[in-house]
């Protein structure tokens, strides 16, 4: 039961050492993958929690910030193309 | 703008349609027999409604290509290829980012492709950039022959055909067993 | 059937972590998109595969193991899109590769 919260907390980490790329990235471009992964990692920290307290609620939260990211990104991606 | 033909409207609606069943959980419900009739409905009419919008940008060829069972079976078929490079891709990179010296070779090389359908191309585009260690980058036709440019980590060779096979080639034939 | 679960979540953040070390070590915008692609395969298709067959067995419950397998569709579609169009998105407003790079066809034909 609890390597399930070990696990979530070990994403966690990794997307709070991602937080330096973000901080430092020279380019946009940069930021916006790096933000990206955050928000892979955050979403499968989200499964193993919502996994480890049986509630269902925590997978659509996962759901809405896995949609609200790829918008995101892509929607950057076409401004740096200068299509916007 | 193409305009949208009722088999895009009808496909589009379907894969709506079912995308709600699943995340509304109904389905599971329609299963055990006690469906919710109200949310069914508004479903089906917000499915239709999207589709009339935006089937136009999704479904330019025929979209009830893959009801071809032979055609079916090998999409099944490409599923364990595509696993099976994405492992290797995923351990290379893997390998690259933690050893100490980095041993990155990185460029941008040119690739010929040889399929001719929309959903093909787009797929193998997909399939290239889930892959580990190459991202398609752009896509352009020349002398109506298709060239894709993929940033490649290791560039083995600059040559169009050695490197299309390097990067590519189990891939291109097994999509290609799928689309024309 | 439980240490199949925690190997699966396991081998994702082994993934997840050398995917990560990658993006902050490599040396330019696209090599880093590289290791963000291994970041949202396999740091992704671990859990997702541990997490419904625990959902299954363990908690018993559908509609979760639906939801985390539809999650998991999700992302195989999407990631490689918004990695494409970053990607060339990048390079059409000037980021440059780093001076190693071998050949660069695209610079080459747009001129």
């Amino acid at each position: 039961m609890t390597d399930l919260l070990f696990f979530a907390i070990c994403f966690m980490a990794l997307a709070f050492l991602l937080i330096i790329r973000l901080i430092k990235g020279p380019s946009v471009a940069d930021r916006a993958v790096a933000a990206d992964s955050i928000d892979v990692l955050t979403d499968m920290a989200l499964i193993l929690y919502a996994l480890y307290s049986g509630r269902g609620i925590y997978l659509d939260i996962a759901l809405v910030t896995a949609i609200l990211g790829f918008i995101g990104s892509t929607l950057i991606a076409k401004y740096l193309e200068g299509k916007l | 703008m193409k305009k949208a033909t009722f088999p895009a409207i009808l496909s589009t609606a379907i894969v709506c349609y079912v995308f709600w069943l699943l995340i509304t959980g109904q389905l599971v419900s329609l299963i055990q027999g006690k469906p919710a009739v109200q949310q069914l409905l508004a479903g089906l009419i917000v499915s239709i409604g999207v589709a009339l919008f935006s089937a136009r940008f999704f479904i330019h060829e025929n979209p009830f290509y893959l009801f071809n069972p032979a055609k079916f079976g090998s999409l099944l078929a490409y599923i364990p290829v595509f696993l099976v490079e994405l492992t290797k891709a995923n351990i290379d990179v893997a390998k690259r980012a933690l050893s100490p010296r980095l041993p990155v070779n990185p460029g941008i090389v040119k690739v010929p492709v040889g399929l001719e359908s929309e959903y093909g191309q787009s797929m193998l585009a997909n399939s290239i950039t889930l892959t580990p260690g190459t991202i398609t980058m752009d896509v352009v036709e020349q002398d109506e022959k298709t060239y894709y440019y993929i940033h490649w980590i290791d560039v083995a060779s600059e040559d169009p055909e050695e490197a299309g096979e390097a990067i590519k080639g189990t891939l291109e034939r097994g999509v290609r067993r799928i689309w024309k | 059937m439980r240490i199949v679960v925690d190997i699966l979540i396991a081998f994702s953040a082994f993934f997840a972590f050398a995917g990560v070390v990658g993006m902050l070590r490599m040396p330019d915008s696209f090599c880093r998109m590289q290791s963000s692609t291994n970041v949202s395969t396999f740091g992704v298709l671990g859990v997702i595969i541990g997490g419904a067959l625990y959902a299954g067995f363990f908690l018993g419950n559908a509609e979760m193991v639906v939801k985390i397998l539809l999650l998991g569709v999700f992302y195989i579609v999407t990631s490689p899109i918004s990695g494409h169009a970053i990607a060339k998105g990048a390079y059409r407003h000037g980021v440059k590769m780093t001076e190693d790079a071998v050949c660069d066809k695209y610079g080459e034909d747009m001129e």
